[in-house]
C-alpha cells in the first residue's frame, strides 16, 4: 500500500526547533505575556510595597505594620481559599459565611454550655463544615445551579447558627486565644495557621492525584468522566474542603473577638471574592493558582492599611480594590488575548512531526 | 470481499436502531480489523454517527449483535467498550485546558512517587513526562513539549493530543479500536496532513480504525476500506482501489449502490 498523504504529512516545521530533543520551546515574547499573566500579582504587590513605603514613610516600612498586614490579611485569606478550592472545582459556593456562622455557633455552645475540651469542640466545628460541604455537594450532584442552592443552604445554616445559640452571641470565649490575639515569634497566630493551609492545599492541587483531577473536573468534567474517573466525587470533595475551610475561618474569627455570633457576614464572602478575582482565578472554573489568591489577599490588607495610615478616608480603600479587581480582569483578558494571539501567529512554526517510521 | 472474515478488531452485524418511528439504522453489518482504516461515509442523516454511537456504546442497537475481537458481548456501554478496548475520539476532545498534554494523556492512572510519598498521593511529574514522551514517541507525534499546557496548543496539536490519548489508552493491551467523529473538521491543511499522518501510523501500529467523516480527500488519503450509509442502510463497502470520487458521491446521494 502506498499512501501518499504521509509523505504530505511531515511539513518542513523541524528548522524552527532541536531536531535532537524534539522540544518546541515558547518564543520569548510569548513566555513574557505568560509570565505576566500569571506572576503579574507578584509584580503588583511587590510595586504596591515600594510606592507605599515611600509615600509613608517612615510608618509603612516596619516590622509591627508587616505584623499588621499579615493579621489583617488572614481572615480574607482563608475564606478566599475556601472560595477558590470552590471554584478550582467548579462551583461558586455562596453558604461559606452562614457555614461560618454554623461551625462558630457549635464551637461555642460546645464549650460554653456544655464544657467540652478545646480541641474537641474544634473538631466538631469542622465536622459541621465538613457536614455542610457534604449536603451542598450532594444537592447540587442532582443537577441544580450551585449558586441558587447554596443561597439556600445560606439562609437554613444562617438560621440554624441562630438557633443553636438562642438567637444571642455567646461571648467571652477565652479559651481561644491561643488561635485568635496571639502571637508566637511576634508573629500573629492567624499567619501561622494561613501558611499551613496553603502549604498544604497548594500541595494537594498541584502535586497530588486528587487533587489534579479535582481541578480537571473543575476545567473539564467530561474529560474526567471519560478517563474513567468520577467527576461527582471530586466536586463533593471541592464543596467539602471549601466549607471546612470556611468554618476554620469562622472559628479563626470568633478566636479574635472572643465571641460566637450567629449572624453570617456576607461581607467576607464578598471581600474574599475580591481576593480570589484579583488573582486571576476564573469563574468557570478549573482556572487559577493558589499562592496567587494568598498574594491577592496580601494586597487588599496592604491598600487599607497603607491608606489608613496616610490619613486617606476609608472609602477610598474601597474604591481602590474595586478598580484593581476590575483592572486586574482587563489585563488578564487582554494579556490571555494577546498570548494567543501571538501563537496563532507561530503555531505553524510549532506544527510539527517526525517523518514517517 | 464484504464477507465478514475472522479475526475482527470489532465486528456489528444486523445492527438496527429505531428512534420511535424512525429507522436510523436498517440490519447494517460492520466490520474493521486489526490494521485497518475504515472510512464510514454518508450525507447527514444516513446514520453514519449513530452507526458510531452504537460501537463506541452510546446508544443502544434496537436490533443486532456486536462482536470485540470475535467474542460477542451482550452488555455495552461506553465504558464497557473501552474496558474491551474500544476507544473513541469525540468531536469536542474534551481536554482540560489548564493541564499540561502529559497530566491529560494520564489522567486516571497518574504515576506516584515512590513509598512513602504514594501514601501521600504525591504524582511522580518526571515519570509521568517521561510514560507521555515515550508513548508519543511511538506514535511519531512530535507536536510540543508533554509539559506545555492544551491551552497553549493549537487546533491540530489539541486533535493530535485527543487522538493520542485515545491511543494510549490502548497501548496497555496493545491492539484495540479507534473510532473517530470527524478528525479533521476545523482543522487546516497542514495540521489535517499531521492528523492524517497520526492515524496512518496508528494503522500501522496494528490498531483498528474507523472514521467517520464528510471530508473525501481524507478518506481517500488514509483508508484502506470505504463503508457508505444511505438513510440507514449499507449501501457500498468496497476496497478504496475500487472507489473513485464520483462512485463515491454516487453512493452518498443514492443514485448507485454498490450492494443489492
Amino acid at each position: 500500500m502506498s499512501h501518499d498523504a504521509i509523505s504530505a504529512g511531515a511539513p518542513s516545521g523541524g528548522a524552527t526547533q532541536g531536531a535532537a530533543t524534539g522540544q518546541v520551546h515558547l518564543p520569548l515574547d510569548v513566555a513574557i505575556l505568560v509570565f505576566l499573566r500569571d506572576r503579574g500579582i507578584f509584580v503588583l504587590w511587590a510595586l504596591l510595597l515600594v510606592v507605599f513605603s515611600i509615600w509613608n514613610h517612615p510608618y509603612f516600612a516596619t516590622i509591627n505594620n508587616a505584623m499588621l498586614i499579615l493579621s489583617a490579611a488572614s481572615l480574607t485569606a482563608i475564606f478566599a481559599a475556601a472560595v477558590a478550592v470552590g471554584l478550582f472545582s467548579g462551583a461558586l459556593d455562596l453558604s461559606l459565611p452562614g457555614v461560618a456562622a454554623l461551625s462558630t455557633c457549635v464551637v461555642g455552645v460546645l464549650l460554653k454550655q456544655f464544657g467540652v475540651p478545646v480541641p474537641l469542640a474544634l473538631l466538631a466545628g469542622l465536622g459541621v463544615g465538613m457536614l455542610c460541604g457534604l449536603v451542598n455537594g450532594y444537592i447540587v450532584l442532582r443537577g441544580l445551579n450551585p449558586l441558587i442552592v447554596t443561597i439556600g443552604t445560606l439562609s437554613v445554616t444562617s438560621g440554624l447558627a441562630a438557633l443553636v445559640v438562642g438567637g444571642y452571641a455567646i461571648s467571652g470565649l477565652f479559651e481561644l486565644e491561643f488561635m485568635g490575639a496571639a502571637r508566637y515569634f511576634g508573629i500573629p497566630s492567624h499567619a501561622y495557621i494561613v501558611a499551613l493551609v496553603y502549604f498544604a492545599l497548594t500541595v494537594f492541587l498541584t502535586r497530588t492525584r486528587h487533587g489534579i483531577r479535582m481541578r480537571a473536573v473543575g476545567g473539564n468534567a467530561e474529560a474526567v468522566r471519560r478517563a474513567g474517573l468520577s467527576d461527582q466525587r471530586y466536586k463533593i470533595l471541592g464543596f467539602v474542603i471549601s466549607a471546612m475551610l470556611a468554618a476554620l475561618g469562622g472559628i479563626m474569627t470568633m478566636a479574635l473577638v472572643f465571641e460566637a455570633s450567629p449572624s453570617a457576614s456576607p461581607s467576607i464572602l464578598f471581600t474574599a471574592l475580591t481576593a480570589v478575582f484579583l488573582a486571576g482565578v476564573s469563574l468557570a472554573g478549573g482556572r487559577g493558582s493558589l499562592p496567587r489568591v494568598l498574594i491577592g489577599a496580601l494586597v487588599l490588607a496592604t491598600i487599607s492599611d497603607a491608606l489608613t495610615i496616610a490619613g486617606v478616608q476609608p472609602y477610598w480603600a474601597t474604591v481602590t480594590t474595586g478598580l484593581l479587581m476590575i483592572g486586574a480582569l482587563v489585563f488578564d483578558k487582554s494579556m490571555t488575548e494577546a498570548i494567543s494571539a501571538r501563537l496563532v501567529q507561530v503555531s505553524t512554526l510549532s506544527v510539527h512531526e517526525k517523518g514517517k517510521k | 470481499m464484504t464477507q465478514p472474515s475472522n479475526g475482527a478488531a470489532l465486528r456489528l452485524s444486523g445492527i438496527s436502531k429505531h428512534y420511535g418511528y424512525i429507522k436510523a439504522l436498517d440490519a447494517v453489518d460492520f466490520h474493521v480489523h486489526p490494521g485497518e482504516v475504515v472510512a464510514l461515509l454518508g450525507d447527514n442523516g444516513a446514520g453514519k454517527s449513530t452507526l458510531l454511537k452504537v460501537m463506541s456504546g452510546a446508544h443502544e442497537a434496537s436490533s443486532g449483535e456486536i462482536a470485540v475481537n470475535g467474542k460477542t458481548v451482550h452488555r455495552y456501554d461506553p465504558r464497557i467498550a473501552s474496558e474491551l478496548g474500544v476507544e473513541m475520539v469525540y468531536q469536542d476532545l474534551a481536554l482540560v485546558d489548564t493541564l499540561d498534554i502529559s497530566t491529560n494523556l494520564q489522567l486516571g492512572k497518574e504515576p506516584l512517587l515512590p513509598f512513602p510519598l504514594n501514601l501521600l498521593g504525591l504524582v511522580d511529574f518526571r515519570k509521568m513526562h517521561q510514560i507521555t514522551e515515550t508513548q508519543l514517541e511511538r506514535l511519531g507525534v512530535r507536536t510540543a513539549p508533554a509539559e506545555r499546557p492544551v491551552e497553549m496548543l493549537s487546533g491540530g496539536q489539541r486533535q493530535v493530543t485527543a487522538i493520542s490519548r485515545a491511543a494510549v489508552r490502548l497501548f496497555e493491551r496493545g491492539k484495540g479500536t479507534i473510532l473517530m467523529d470527524e478528525p479533521t473538521a476545523a482543522l487546516g491543511y497542514e495540521q489535517t496532513q499531521m492528523v492524517q499522518g497520526l492515524i496512518r501510523r496508528m494503522a500501522e501500529d496494528g490498531f483498528a480504525i474507523v472514521l467517520v467523516t464528510h471530508n473525501l480527500p481524507l478518506c481517500f488519503a488514509v483508508s484502506d476500506r470505504i463503508v457508505v450509509l444511505n438513510r440507514g442502510r449499507k449501501v457500498a463497502d468496497v476496497p478504496r482501489g475500487e472507489a473513485d470520487h464520483s462512485r463515491v458521491v454516487a453512493w452518498i446521494t443514492g443514485a448507485e449502490r454498490a450492494i443489492a
